[in-house]
């Protein structure tokens, strides 16, 4: 199995856990990742200002890995909702296509619609499959609560990004559960994390963070776990800086899921960042059998 | 004597040119960090920070990057091996050349004996390798279109004054022994194009030569904790140091945007010749500053133009510090009210808390001011004739009309978490989302396009999914904000 791994521009420069972390786990089960650097930015930020822009953000992406006759394993959740919307929408109006094309064709690229993309997690859960991945980990977490979160733009509109159930999701829960750890049930699950307004509108993107939190709380979470950098920066920079402002007065950290799945495989904890994040996730490695 | 008269007139323009750009690093300042930066706080703060860097352990630092970065260009080599051969190629038969040729009446060379009257091999072949690298300069930058690579007056100009220099240099040793006349003539070209380039190179792309160095050093032993004063220092001087090699807009993330909306400043490297000549003056007409400030604003602050620039500028700290000064001077930004505005979030602890919101009130203000019905909740609204026009422009996802079948069942307001934020939405938010819907429906623009709710929209498309009627919700709040984004950027021309 390869792909051609897209990687966005958070990841890389904020997020590495994320990164260190997939790449550790894609290692281990065999899967072959592809570098592009000329992947660039998915278009998902302009979109609410220059349509047009956007989908040529993204079409250049897609052509680029066409070009390598590969589909795309995207890691963050934005940026996958972003290049299936825009895939969609080239396959659906050929008149932008070909005015997308002919932008392109300076640099000698063409979008054609042959490559799928994929979210790292729908990778492991459909291409690789639960059975397999629980064949391949080789300690088992125990007594501990996970907080799945879903991350809107993966989730949503299920009609374009087909990535679960939009009302009854499980992928993510079963993935989770295969590591030994108890995926809770919490009411608002499914909601945004918030960071899509985080320096548009500081107050309202807290607040719909910090109900977040104490709804997995409530629930008992130990950890929040997210596939996304978006929300991991979200839960874990910016659930800091509330907590800082005394916004907050208690925190739920947050991990990325590779982490916790690596660390099942008998992966050591360096190699998957644990040691980069701000809130204190020290006692994760505890709950492993 | 016409020999020494223009060298020394050469040498006295070089001179103060020296001065003043030097002394600019320390007169001119950039971005929201300027203030209390007085030359004469700036100047003791650099020699002190120069002293301390030479008796630390960091001058091990400067020295391996010094030798790598410096003298073997190992940035360049990483990211282009053609423009590293023809960096190479000019800068070593250049210094070859300078320290062998140009100078050889004040450093007798010992190592080769006089030139007079024979054809100088060493000569010949250095010139050879620098006509090799501006042969490749021009097959880049002419030739082969690197995409988004932009070549200014400047880029030219260097290019064909090192090209005289060479060819007449080599066209003076061919001569030399056939014919006397031709030889006097190409020597006062030669001579001539010399001076000419050595007087004006303080105030040219040359001038790297010496800011390149000075900025790679600079970089490699200073951190975010460095006395505020220096850091002000470096980066004025940092813009000297930018060769226009069009690396940083290469790997820009964004960069592929100015295909589709042709301001330049979207292109890091042309931000960079941008200020270069901003600082000098600080004043901006309207249309000049909403170009750089949508450029500014228009990046993903990915780093890789830090990471790539080949003469070690810290972009990251210059756009961040640039971006804030940009963004305060009025004018609005509707980029502001984007996730590009995600970073500035993540990093207002280093801002002024006072100002903070200032861009980001301007911005939303000038988006929804112009729909001022949304306002007047007295006004009776007439239905008829509904505005069409408007209903059809609004259809660039082909998923927008939809809103026709829009029955008012407010599900999509129940579940939104905006909504849900608020004791009384309507107050902060304007229009709920089924109300925006339903103007829609009437085709009343002003009351779809002017809600602060548009703009407060996390985009998690929950009420999309949860509309029974399959109105495509967030789907169609994107497209009204892309059409007021348009309306006020038009208005503002
Ligand atoms: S900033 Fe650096 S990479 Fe960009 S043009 Fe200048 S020297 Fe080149
Ligand atoms: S940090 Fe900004 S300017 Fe630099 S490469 Fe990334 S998007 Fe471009
Ligand atoms: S959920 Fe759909 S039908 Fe109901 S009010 Fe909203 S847009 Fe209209
Ligand atoms: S997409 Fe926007 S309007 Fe719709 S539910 Fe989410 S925040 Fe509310």
């Amino acid at each position: 199995m390869k792909f051609a791994l897209f990687l966005g521009c958070n990841i890389p420069v904020r997020v590495q856990q994320y990164e260190l972390s997939a790449r550790a786990v894609l290692d281990k089960l065999g899967i072959e990742v592809v570098e592009n650097s000329e992947f660039k930015c998915c278009g998902n930020p302009i979109r609410n200002t220059d349509n047009k822009t956007f989908i040529l953000m993204a079409a250049r992406n897609l052509a680029l890995a066409e070009k390598q006759g590969l589909d795309m394993m995207v890691l963050c959740k934005c940026c996958f909702g972003s290049l299936k919307k825009a895939a969609h929408l080239l396959k659906q109006n050929p008149s932008i296509q070909k005015e997308v094309n002919g932008m392109l064709a300076g640099e000698g690229l063409q979008y054609k619609g042959t490559s799928e993309v994929k979210h790292f997690l729908s990778v492991l859960y459909h291409d690789i499959g639960i059975h397999a991945l629980k064949e391949k980990t080789t300690r088992s977490f125990k007594g501990i609560k996970i907080a799945t979160h879903y991350g809107c733009h993966a989730l949503r509109p299920s009609d374009i990004t087909g990535f679960d159930n939009p009302v009854a999701p499980v992928l993510f829960d079963e993935l989770v559960s295969a590591t030994g750890a108890q995926s809770i049930d919490w009411p608002l699950k499914l909601e945004c994390c918030g960071a899509p307004l985080l320096g548009v509108h500081d107050s309202l993107s807290m607040g719909v963070t910090e109900r977040k939190i104490i709804d997995g709380k409530q629930a008992g979470a130990d950890y929040l776990c997210v596939a996304c950098p978006y929300c991991q920066m979200q839960f874990d920079t910016v659930q800091q800086m509330m907590v800082s402002a005394q916004k907050l007065n208690q925190s739920l950290p947050s991990i990325v899921f590779p982490q916790l799945l690596g660390l099942a495989m008998g992966i050591d904890g360096n190699s998957l960042g644990l040691s980069r994040h701000v809130l204190d996730i020290s006692r994760l490695e505890s709950f492993l059998e | 004597m016409f020999y020494n008269i223009v060298l020394y007139a050469a040498l006295t323009v070089f001179g103060i040119g020296l001065i003043y750009k030097i002394s600019g690093w320390f007169r001119f300042s950039i971005g929201i960090h300027a203030k209390n930066k007085t030359i004469s706080a700036r100047i003791p703060a650099a020699l002190k920070g120069l002293i301390a860097v030479i008796f630390s352990q960091k001058l091990g630092t400067l020295i391996r990057v010094f030798i790598m970065d410096v003298l073997f260009q190992i940035r360049v080599l990483k990211n282009d091996k053609l423009r590293w051969l023809m960096h190479m190629l000019i800068y070593a038969g250049f210094m070859f050349l300078f320290f062998t040729h140009a100078l050889d009446r004040v450093i007798p060379t010992s190592l080769f004996d006089r030139y007079y009257l024979k054809l100088n091999p060493f000569l010949l072949f250095s010139g050879c390798l620098v006509i090799s690298g501006i042969a490749i300069a021009v097959y880049r930058r002419f030739i082969l279109k690197v995409p988004r690579l932009k070549t200014n007056a400047m880029d030219q100009y260097v290019i064909i004054l090192l090209a005289i220099i060479m060819l007449s240099g080599i066209a003076l040793e061919s001569t030399k022994l056939t014919s006397y006349n031709h030889y006097q003539k190409i020597w006062y070209i030669h001579i001539l194009t010399c001076f000419l380039g050595l007087a004006y190179l303080p105030f040219s792309k040359m001038f790297h030569l010496f800011t390149t160095p000075a900025s790679l050093l600079a970089n490699s032993v200073m951190d975010k904790n460095s006395d505020p004063a220096n850091i002000m220092t470096r980066q004025v001087m940092e813009l000297d140091s930018c060769t226009h090699c069009g690396t940083c807009s290469f790997h820009c993330s964004v960069a592929v945007a100015f295909d589709s909306i042709g301001n330049e400043n979207i292109l890091p490297s042309e931000r960079m010749t941008f200020l270069k000549d901003y600082i000098t003056r600080k004043n901006i007409n309207a249309q000049g500053l909403a170009a750089i400030q949508q450029g500014i604003y228009l990046c993903t602050n990915c780093d890789r133009c830090t990471i790539n620039c080949p003469a070690g500028i810290n972009l990251r700290d210059l756009w961040f510090n640039v971006r804030e000064e940009m963004i305060q001077r009025g004018h609005s930004v509707s980029l502001m009210l984007t996730p590009f505005s995600f970073y500035r979030g993540l990093k207002q602890q280093e801002l002024d808390p006072a100002q903070y919101d200032n861009p980001l009130h301007k911005a939303e203000k000038d988006l929804t001011d112009p729909f001022e019905l949304v306002n007047k909740t007295e006004e009776i609204i007439s239905l008829t004739p509904a505005n069409r026009e408007f209903k059809e422009s609004a259809d660039l996802s082909t998923r927008t009309g939809t809103y026709s079948y829009c029955f008012t069942c407010e599900n999509c307001s129940t579940v939104c978490p905006v909504v849900g934020n608020y004791e009384n939405p309507q107050e902060y938010l304007d229009l709920l989302p089924h109300q925006i819907i339903r103007s829609m429906g009437f085709g009343v623009k002003d009351l779809a396009m002017g809600s602060r709710m548009l703009w407060y929209c996390l985009t998690c498309y929950q009420c999309q999914e949860h509309c029974p009627q399959g109105v495509k919700v967030t789907d169609i709040f994107y497209e009204l904000k892309n059409l007021a984004a348009k309306e006020a950027s038009r208005s503002s021309e």
